[in-house]
């Protein structure tokens, strides 16, 4: 500890260090056990709750006493930067990264389950339409223009089918997974399945600025597709697929 | 330091925590009489800044509805951290864009970083009252107002552990740390209920040390008996009949201010929980019937 700290920094640096890890940190001098009992006690608590409340999943698949230890291990040894409440579970994936003796599937399926709470409190509005969307007048619009997505939108690729996983399903080995999430105009967070061709014309249409037909014809490209016709007609249904979701809300024009 | 978004506040009567559940109950029943008396709401920042989606449409519902008053938890006014001004300036924003007239803080720390790292904890941990404990808190409520361009309230916190390193008691602390840093106070009737039966000293002669003019906002809460020497701040039952008349006796003495019933955990329905607010009510207009109209002098006389 640093002795040039004024008393009262010292202590308190004490105080907090024994919330964190009352095994090994000794108590401040002369503070009596019940009282501080008492802030042991709604310091973690209260952390347990808003982290627990997050990941309810996560805490049945681990049980009770992992799941505690595991919370207890956070509170111990991650030092949490955000004043923001609905980030604390962000400051838990944070730490469970960092974490190697967990399940292998632990951490997708906390960053899926923490997904679900980002996106539906995200500060992005769903109804929110960019300047340059223009909306849709036929089917054709979606492979000559650039198709543009609702706000919300994320896809996710997993190493393990982390939407199936339950107590009695706890996977024993990857299974490479594609998931897209958004939030739908009334504030509901839906999760659609993706297979990895949708998967990719997605990526490409988010981060390549390119038309629906040009991505297509990139995805023919790489499967070495001996009919790219089949595949820019199936990438078309896929197209309408998302729009008529909601996913898909207009093109971009350029 | 600049008065006038106070003295324009319509922070006035009596208040409501906005708690999730009473979110839709409220939202039902708007406009109806029996509510009549919930003059404004209360959030914490820390629930609602950069809230998107469904909570992002409730709070401009609210907005348009109810005055806010903000109340934080998370600055960390003793903290050994430096003071968040990312965050600092969040809430600045927030407040301007809610048009929310009131900010209030805990005289207590939330985080334990130091070295550039904040470390946050959640909760309201107890400053031991030393003299340079006072000056370090005050710099950091004067920096605080100096960022946000207003004056904030710090509350009177709940503690269950007195450092043994403490060289004054909690009240010199508190008076010390307002005059220092030329803030308002924010006065928790409950709290000083609580620390009384905690740490054993007369909570009516702490009210009566009380600076009034620095009053601007208080609080009323119930709380929990964990031993007949142990009261926790649990804001999950009815308040007390020695709470209730503390806050008659604050009136008395400094005349009304707005008053908030806090109530976060085991809450009842409105309808219920609207029996303490019209108590608050009645309480205040039992004072407010002489020549003084509501907390304006507060206000001016600590301008």
């Amino acid at each position: 500890m640093d002795e040039n700290l004024p008393s009262f920094q010292r202590y308190q640096l004490a105080f907090s260090a024994h919330l964190r890890d009352p095994l090994h940190q000794p108590r401040p001098l002369n503070v009596p056990v019940k009282r501080m009992a008492v802030y042991k006690e709604i310091v973690f608590n209260n952390l347990f709750e808003s982290i627990s409340a997050c990941f309810p999943v996560t805490q049945k698949v681990l049980g009770k006493r992992a799941w505690l230890n595991l919370v207890r291990g956070f509170l111990r040894d991650h030092s949490a930067n955000t004043p923001i409440f609905r980030e604390i579970p962000e400051e838990f994936l944070i730490y469970l990264n960092t974490q190697t003796d967990i399940p292998p599937y632990l951490v997708s399926l906390c960053h899926y389950e923490w997904i679900e709470l980002f996106v539906a409190s995200s500060a992005t509005s769903a109804t929110e339409l960019d300047m340059s969307v223009c909306p849709i007048t036929c089917a054709d619009d979606l492979i000559e223009y650039r198709p543009a997505f609702i706000s919300t939108m994320q896809i996710l690729n997993y190493d393990y089918a982390v939407q199936r996983i339950s107590p009695r399903h706890k996977p024993k080995e990857k299974l490479s997974t594609q998931l897209l999430v958004y939030r739908d105009v009334e504030f509901a967070v839906q999760f659609v399945e993706l297979n990895h061709v949708t998967y990719r014309l997605i990526e490409l249409l988010q981060q390549e600025s390119t038309t629906g037909k040009q991505a297509l014809t990139r995805i023919a490209g790489e499967l070495s597709h001996p009919q790219p016709e089949s595949v820019l007609q199936f990438g078309l249904e896929i197209l309408q697929d998302l729009k008529t979701q909601g996913i898909i809300i207009g093109v971009i024009v350029d | 330091m600049t008065m006038s978004n106070l003295a324009n506040s319509k922070i006035n009567g009596v208040g409501l925590g906005l708690k999730r559940e009473l979110i839709p109950q409220i939202q039902s029943v708007f406009g109806k009489d029996y509510i009549a008396n919930i003059n404004f709401l209360e959030i914490a920042p820390e629930n609602w800044i950069n809230a998107g989606g469904k909570a992002a449409t409730q709070l401009d519902w609210f907005v348009e509805r109810f005055p806010i008053a903000c109340h934080g938890l998370c600055l960390s006014l003793g903290g050994l951290s430096p003071i968040n001004e990312v965050f600092l300036q969040q809430v600045k924003k927030f407040l301007h864009q809610y048009e929310i007239p009131l900010y209030t803080e805990h005289l207590s720390y939330a985080t334990d970083g130091y070295n550039g790292q904040q470390g946050y904890l959640y909760d309201l941990l107890p400053i031991p009252f030393t003299e340079e404990a006072i000056h370090y808190v005050a710099k950091r409520i004067r920096q605080t107002q100096d960022i946000l361009g207003q004056r904030i309230a710090i509350e009177n916190t709940s503690y269950y552990v007195a450092a043994p390193i403490s060289t004054m008691d909690e009240l010199t602390f508190l008076k010390a740390v307002l005059s220092e840093a030329d803030c308002f106070l924010h006065l928790d009737i409950n709290n000083i209920y609580v620390n009384s039966i905690n740490f054993g000293f007369d909570a009516h002669a702490f009210l009566r040390g009380i600076p009034g003019e620095r009053i601007i906002y208080s609080h009323v809460a119930g709380h929990y008996q964990e031993a007949p020497d142990l009261l926790i701040d649990t804001h999950g039952s009815d308040v007390i009949d020695p709470v209730w008349t503390l806050l008659a006796e604050a009136y008395q003495l400094f005349d009304t201010f707005p008053t908030l019933l806090e109530r976060d955990n085991n809450i009842p329905p409105l309808e219920i929980l609207m029996g303490e607010v019209n108590k608050i009510a009645t309480l205040q207009s039992g004072y407010t019937r002489n020549s003084k109209p509501s907390h304006q002098p507060a206000l001016v006389s600590s301008n």
